[in-house]
């Protein structure tokens, strides 16, 4: 009990105490001296005992004011003082006049104060320093994936996805099946990976990588699970040493659908001519030696001969016709190409020659794309411009990318003679600087070329080298545009150990979001309105991955309304010939995957899209939230749960511009979940299921009240 | 007067039936066995038609090719290439340099007889 009174009443509690017993124990002597005495003593004792008990009295107060004031308070001063210094202001100087009184305490404290201000100083500036270099590492290690020419997945130990880049996009040509924390089996065929990764960790725990020669790596060859691309790899073991645990691996890899193909081809079709020339040569042998055999008299025998020779040798140089024909589709040889800009290899060449006076060199006419290796190639051109400015005396060159019907050519201009074909066969037989330890027409026989030089305007001299066109067909901005916002490309959270469980018990915070808005022509689904926008972002361990966001306009194949137009913005002209909903909805599917999905009254957007599973033949049983249930949860003092409403009350930014955009307000949606969240674990709802059940409650009991 | 028509090749085994294919057909024939001989043989008294192979010792064909188009004096010669070397980008490196036409071996002495004498004729350009 006294314990939980402040210091100072104890104080006081305790002077109150002696106060109190002045006049008890001087009334008790006093009485007894009254006794022996006698009456007539009383009054003097009454007066000269309660002067001095009052003058007792006073002291007792005026000490334990001094000690209040001087003892009391400044202990407590002192206590709130490093309380200040403790939990909020580290800059806090304790009040040094106030324990003037308390000896050395004040100096003390004043000295533990500064150094532990000095010490908060210190780790807040080792903290500073350690963010700022973990932020330099990971803008590096962003760059360096970024720019990586090869695919890089990173997926933990249950096979799901941590990290990509842009360039395992672009091979495996997928954008919405791709998403951190989702499984990598939506995309890639399972059985190499469970197999490589049971290997590998076998690898590691007998201990035996340790005198591998590929330590925790292996090479592995893989597919889409749609089986359009074949795929070359190496995955390598990410490791918790401490654990003697996996982590999860990385994997690197490339298309290697055309060179396999090629490969594969090329082979067969080696083994099936050298099979097919046996037979006519065979022929052809047999019937020579038996025409030395035979008498010339035999003319009949002969002629029987002759008509096999005829026969034989005219089926032979057919098949090698035929063989020449099949040899020549087989495009890809077994040297690494790409396809490349011949903007960006051209100009890389021109730079070379930016500080060489002697060489004036341009790139001139519209940039294409070809396919090649352009190390090598732009070896090879830049040896051919060096060995021109020597041998042929010019000095101005041109460099030009012209496509044409079944090759793309670079051509090389110069303001001088013809290269004659023994000049160039002479220079291409040369090794060529940077050129891998090739010479010219090793190179060109990689990339199955010849190069020649013909007369060209103005007496200038035009050399053309003739590449394969590209693989497929590439707009200029391919490398950009569709990611050109900055990509939450990874998240490293997700190596802690997968949740296991049914997902209703699983947290709120743990789990993958997909929150997602619509756009229709009315609010009557059943009576022939249609989806014109869906959009959705991810939200995957409490963050709203942006940069995967799912934004598609969609056809309705009906006329849109004014007053929908009006609302959302979005007219007729922007829709038409907009992707239908048939192939909009698989590819939500797709990106929905096992995610939660919520929406802002999401009984009328699910509504729409699952009356249009049976046409697109996809089904979304995922579970769902819907954040005016779960708002309704935590404010039930209102009944304002629009969605400008509950933004505002979590004062969530909705740009004017956006609302009513099937992005914009899936984004404020997002916004507004992750607040619910944490508002709801304080009304105790932490799991999927037990959110479900209270937005049930909140159903059945606006049902009951619709009813009155 | 009969064409003349110049055989250029250093397979003898091949020569042989040429030479009797195109005296057959009524031309006159000459042979060279490298791009050295071809020129000078060329220079000498410009053929009407030469079957030419590329890979001849001394210069190649595409040289022998490209001097003879590169004089203006020669530009009646008709060439026809005649090689083993079959792939699209090299016949199309032959026809840039200057030639006429493509043979590529083997092929049926019939075609190739009825294909000197369309160039010849002036009908296969």
């Amino acid at each position: 009990m006294i314990e939980r009174l402040s210091l100072r009443a104890r104080i006081f509690l305790f002077f109150a105490l002696i106060a109190a017993a002045v006049p008890l124990f001087f009334g008790l002597g006093l009485w007894m001296a009254a006794q022996r005495i006698g009456g007539d003593a009383t009054p003097h004792l009454v007066l000269f005992g309660g002067m001095a008990g009052f003058a007792l009295i006073g002291v007792i107060l005026w000490v334990w004011q001094m000690f209040d004031l001087n003892v009391a308070r400044p202990i407590q001063s002192v206590a709130r003082d490093l309380q200040t210094l403790m939990h909020a202001n580290p800059q806090h100087a304790p009040d040094t006049k106030a324990t003037r009184y308390l000896g050395l305490l004040g100096p003390v404290i004043s000295e533990i104060a500064t150094t532990f201000t000095d010490v908060r100083a210190d780790v807040a500036k080792e903290v500073d320093e350690a963010t700022r270099s973990l932020k330099d590492q990971r803008q590096q290690l962003e760059a360096i994936l970024r720019e990586l020419n090869e695919g890089v997945i990173v997926c933990n130990a249950s096979h799901r996805i941590l990290l990509y880049n842009r360039r395992a996009l672009q091979i495996l040509g997928v954008t919405e099946e791709m998403g951190l924390g989702r499984p990598l089996f939506s995309i890639l065929n399972q059985q190499p990976f469970i197999l490589t990764l049971d290997r590998l960790t076998s690898r590691y725990l007998e201990g035996r990588y340790t005198t591998h020669p590929e330590y925790l790596m292996t090479n592995l060859v893989f597919a889409k699970t749609d089986g359009s691309l074949i795929l070359e790899g190496r995955m390598n073991l990410i490791v918790d040493e401490a654990e003697k645990s996996i982590t999860g691996y990385v994997l690197t890899f490339d298309d290697v659908t055309e060179e396999l193909k090629g490969l594969i081809t090329s082979d067969r079709l080696m083994r099936s001519t050298l099979e097919e020339l046996r037979h006519p040569v065979a022929s052809l042998r047999a019937a020579v030696e038996m025409l030395q055999e035979i008498p010339d008299s035999d003319a009949e025998g002969r002629r029987a001969f002759d008509k096999v020779l005829s026969e034989e040798s005219t089926k032979l140089s057919n098949d090698l016709d035929q063989f020449g024909n099949a040899y020549r589709e087989i495009v890809t040889s077994q040297w690494p190409m790409s396809d490349v800009h011949s903007g960006n290899m051209l100009n890389a060449l021109t730079r070379r020659y930016r500080d060489d006076e002697s060489i004036t060199c341009d790139v001139t006419g519209d940039p294409i794309w070809v396919r090649c290796d352009s190390t090598t190639i732009v070896a090879l051109i830049d040896h051919i411009i060096r060995k021109a400015l020597v041998e042929l005396d010019c000095d101005t060159f041109l460099l030009q990318g012209r496509e044409g019907n079944k090759r793309t050519y670079i051509e090389v201009t110069w303001n001088g003679e013809v290269a004659s074909p023994s000049m160039l066969e002479r220079w291409l037989g040369e090794p060529i600087e940077r050129g891998l330890g090739l010479c010219g027409a090793e190179i060109l026989e990689h990339h199955k070329s010849e190069v020649w030089c013909e007369p060209a305007a103005d007496g200038m001299a035009r050399l053309r080298i003739p590449l394969l066109p590209p693989s497929k067909a590439h707009l200029v901005t391919t490398s950009t545009a569709p990611l050109a916002i900055r990509l939450e490309f990874y998240d490293f959270n997700l190596l802690k150990p997968e949740q296991l469980g049914a997902i209703a018990e699983r947290k709120l915070r743990d789990l993958t979001y997909v929150v997602f808005d619509t756009e229709t022509t009315g609010l009557e689904p059943s009576n022939g309105d249609e989806i014109i926008q869906i959009a959705g972002v991810r939200i995957l361990n409490g963050r709203v991955l942006t940069g995967e966001a799912f934004d598609y306009l969609v056809d309705p194949g009906r006329r849109v309304p004014p007053l929908a137009t009006r609302i959302t913005g979005i007219s007729q002209e922007m829709v038409t010939g907009k992707p239908k909903i048939q192939d909009v909805l698989p590819r939500f599917h797709d990106y929905v995957g096992d995610a939660v999905l919520v929406a802002h009254n999401a009984a009328f957007d699910m509504k729409f899209l699952q009356l249009k599973e049976d046409l697109c033949k996809v089904r979304f049983d995922n579970p769902v939230l819907d954040t005016v249930l779960l708002s309704a949860i935590v404010h039930d003092h209102t009944n304002q749960h629009t969605l400008d409403a509950v933004a505002e009350r979590f004062s969530i930014e909705i740009p004017p511009e956006t609302r009513h955009t099937a992005l914009g307000d899936s984004l404020a949606t997002a916004g507004v979940l992750l607040k619910l969240i944490d508002l709801l674990e304080v009304h105790d709802i932490t799991t999927l299921g037990e959110a479900i059940e209270a937005s049930n409650r909140i159903v059945e009991i606006r049902r009951k009240q619709a009813k009155y | 007067m009969a064409k003349s028509v110049l055989v250029v090749d250093d397979e003898p085994n091949i020569m042989l039936s040429l030479e009797y294919l195109m005296k057959r057909a009524g031309y006159e024939v000459r042979l060279a066995r490298d791009g050295d001989e071809a020129l000078a043989s060329v220079m000498s008294s410009p053929p009407d038609l030469i079957l030419l192979d590329i890979n001849i010792p001394k210069r190649n064909g595409y040289e022998v090719c490209q001097a003879i188009r590169s004089n203006p004096d020669l530009k009646n010669v008709r060439i026809l290439m005649v090689t083993a070397k079959g792939r699209e980008v090299e016949i199309e490196k032959g026809l840039a340099l200057g030639a006429d036409g493509y043979a590529t071996k083997p092929f049926s002495t019939k075609e190739l007889a009825e294909r000197v004498a369309k160039l010849l004729n002036g009908s296969e350009a």
